[in-house]
């Protein structure tokens, strides 16, 4: 296949991940404050922000509060550029071009880096 | 939280988002200081919230400018790698200076970006850098103009050390840093505006992810307070970009270069 397609390919992959990202934590934040809403007539915002790894522990859990949904979205937001980065390196692989998967490779290995020594 | 301050924070984040976009410095240059003054929240905790913001926004944009072929993906690859770093370090600096030493840090940079806001507007490049000069050589189609605009970039190590500045203020202060990396990209690799703005915009979104999830393991991130916030911004963000084709900005610019330098004072008094 021409390289200049399978790049137009990997831009429009790119785009889509972006955009699943973007509106589907849209998506899990309204839904989270929508319910919190619905729930009681004043939203009471706990006076300690919870720890990763409480939030981590009540998302795998299956938990749907309020918090986990609002913490859902904000999670996936977080994790929007990780699979930009991934869906790069994986595009430039179709393309043969090992230099630019190595560069992208490298972001991510930063980025999970530094996502495995934050919440370590 | 009230419906009343709910409502206040997608507000006042959607007006953060409007006049960032509309001026090209993401929402985060106006977040921050609205959280941190108008609702009196830490000041981490408002950086945190407009690293998520940020996220959202660049990303939104991006969607659009990489599938328009606006963006240059090798350059903004190249350039991460410096701008992740600076993040980084920039998100575990932050977390061990005091709220009000960030405060004061974020003052300064109002006050930076507030002069560079009025410089940059007489010292763009017109021309670029040919296709067959530099590096990264790429295309697209200016839309005003209907032309295919081919490119390459020089100069890129000069322009990865301001990168990383940038990321290190991005990590710091829940910025995008696109002031800094436009400009670069522009005037030291002669990159067409439009790539430079498209590609800043690309790279900013990884940029804020590097620092991220240092906030979040420190328990800066309300979601009460930042999922309203990010929605405003985000909605912001396209009613800006939508106004900003209509309106002529010189004006805007200097109106806001003044706004800037008066919540300079307060962040700094604060």
């Amino acid at each position: 296949m021409d390289q200049a397609v399978i790049h137009h390919r990997i831009e429009r992959w790119i785009g889509r991940v972006l955009r699943f990202g973007v509106w589907g934590s849209a998506g899990l934040m309204i839904a989270g404050l929508a319910s919190a809403w619905i729930s009681e007539s004043t939203i009471r915002i706990p006076a300690e922000n919870p720890s990763a790894t409480e939030v981590l522990r009540g998302l795998f859990s299956g938990s749907v509060d309020p918090t986990s949904l609002m913490f859902a979205g904000l999670v996936l937001l977080m994790l929007t550029p990780f699979l930009r980065v991934l869906t790069a390196a994986a595009g430039f692989a179709a393309e043969k071009d090992r230099r630019f998967t190595l560069v992208s490779l490298v972001v991510f290995a930063m980025l999970v880096g530094e996502l495995v020594y934050s919440l370590r | 939280m009230t419906p009343e301050s709910f409502i206040l924070l997608v507000v006042g984040g959607g007006i953060a988002g409007t006049i960032g976009a509309m001026l090209g410095l993401g929402g985060g240059v106006f977040l921050v200081p609205f959280l941190a003054l108008v609702f009196d929240l830490p000041m981490h905790q408002a950086v945190a919230a407009s690293i998520l913001a940020v996220i959202a926004t660049s990303s939104a944009g991006a969607a659009m400018n990489v599938e328009r072929q606006v963006v240059n993906l090798r350059l903004g690859m190249v350039l991460e790698i410096s701008t992740v770093i600076g993040a980084i370090f920039g998100g575990l600096t932050a977390n061990m200076l005091s709220g009000q030493a960030l405060s004061r840090i974020f003052a300064s940079l109002l006050l930076v970006v507030s002069f560079l806001m009025i410089w940059r507007v007489r010292h763009f490049r017109q021309d670029h850098t040919a296709a067959d000069e530099g590096v990264f050589p790429s295309s697209f189609m200016d839309e005003s103009t209907g032309e295919i605009v081919s490119y390459s970039a020089k100069r890129v190590p000069i322009v990865s050390l301001v990168a990383l500045i940038a990321g290190n203020i991005s990590g710091l202060l829940g910025v995008g840093g696109g002031i800094f990396k436009v400009p670069a990209m522009n005037m030291i690799s002669g990159i067409p505006m439009k790539a430079a703005a498209a590609t800043s915009n690309f790279m900013i979104g990884v940029t804020a992810a590097a620092s991220a999830f240092i906030y979040f393991a420190h328990g800066h991130l309300n979601p009460f307070i930042v999922s309203p916030a990010v929605l405003g911004v985000l909605g912001g963000s396209f009613l800006g970009v939508k106004i900003s084709r209509r309106i002529r900005g010189s004006l805007l610019t200097w109106i806001f270069a003044g706004v800037l330098l008066v919540i300079s004072i307060r962040m700094f008094t604060r």
